[in-house]
């Protein structure tokens, strides 16, 4: 799957990738791609960036540490994230919905 | 261990674009990515490459975080508001007939100049590519905003020129983007 496909979504993956506690970028890429059976094709550089544009939103908390004599940056969801999180998934089920409605409906009858 | 060539080269690249504590970041995944690859099976060179190839080019990498950058977002705000402020010192100055104050010519002239160079530094600040030049025109251009919005109304202020409600608006408004300004080059110089 192709990072044009998810555009609108990534934010709400991100999140996701994060419900279950702290974890540093490449942890969040290795999640999202176990999530998804392998299936996101995402530039991992890419992945760096909208974290950081995350945090910007107050959606998750970003702090250094030091493992293995190496920094390294982990990111926690907010209580601001989590909420956010909820609407995603909330307006994710809904939206889905809809179109799963629309693409899976039985054809018109042939008037023939 | 010794990282490769190709990503000790990659880093440099980064190096030049990014600040340290984003490219020490983007250095610890890329260094997860190539020992992920080298677990799986690849020789070092092969693990490399697949490590930057999954990583993306440097290039975009940069630009994604300069679109995201507190310098960009600033830069951005600052011109949407400008027509709103600059519009409201104009119907100001007009119907307070400034033409006819007794102001030296040389300082409109020079509020006129110090006007152009920062709305040329924020126009770079908002659509160059380039993390480093887009923070550095921002931060000019921040000074410069708050030189402006801090000078201008108080120039008025001593020869008692402030007068009437749409001066008094465009020098709250004014003082309201000083105050924007100063806190957007705060952030920008802690990111």
């Amino acid at each position: 799957m192709k990072a044009e496909a998810l555009k609108g979504h990534l934010d709400g993956m991100l999140l996701a990738a994060l419900e279950d506690g702290p974890r540093h970028g490449y942890a969040v890429i290795e999640h999202l791609r176990t999530a998804s059976g392998g299936q996101l094709d995402l530039p991992t550089g890419t992945i760096y960036p909208a974290l950081h544009r995350l945090e910007r939103a107050g959606l998750v908390s970003g702090s250094w540490s030091v493992t293995g004599g190496r920094r390294r940056r982990s990111y926690v969801l907010t209580d601001a994230g989590r909420e956010a999180l909820g609407g995603r998934r909330a307006d994710w089920r809904a939206f889905a919905a809809v179109v799963s409605a629309v693409l899976e409906a039985e054809p018109w009858p042939n008037p023939a | 261990m010794a990282e490769p060539r190709v990503i000790r080269d990659y880093l440099a690249a980064l190096d030049i674009r990014l600040p340290a504590d984003i490219v020490g970041e983007l250095a610890d995944g890329l260094d997860e990515t190539y020992r992920h690859h080298l677990a799986a099976g690849l020789d070092q060179p092969s693990a490399a490459r697949a490590a930057l190839a999954e990583f993306g080019d440097a290039d975009q990498i940069a630009a994604a975080f300069t679109r995201t950058a507190p310098a960009r977002r600033a830069a951005r705000a600052l011109l949407g508001a400008g027509p709103v402020v600059g519009g409201c010192w104009a119907a100001a100055l007009i119907a307070a007939r400034a033409w006819t104050w007794p102001v030296p010519p040389l300082i409109p002239l020079m509020v006129a100049a110090c006007l152009t160079i920062v709305i040329v530094l924020l126009v770079t600040a908002a659509f160059c590519d380039r993390y480093r030049t887009s923070r550095r025109a921002a931060g000019t251009a921040l000074i410069g905003v708050v030189l402006v919005d801090v000078t201008l109304p108080g120039t008025l202020v001593v020869p008692g020129l402030l007068r009437g409600w749409l001066l008094l608006l465009a020098a709250g408004l004014s003082l309201a983007r000083a105050v924007f300004a100063a806190g957007a080059w705060r952030r920008i110089h802690a990111a």
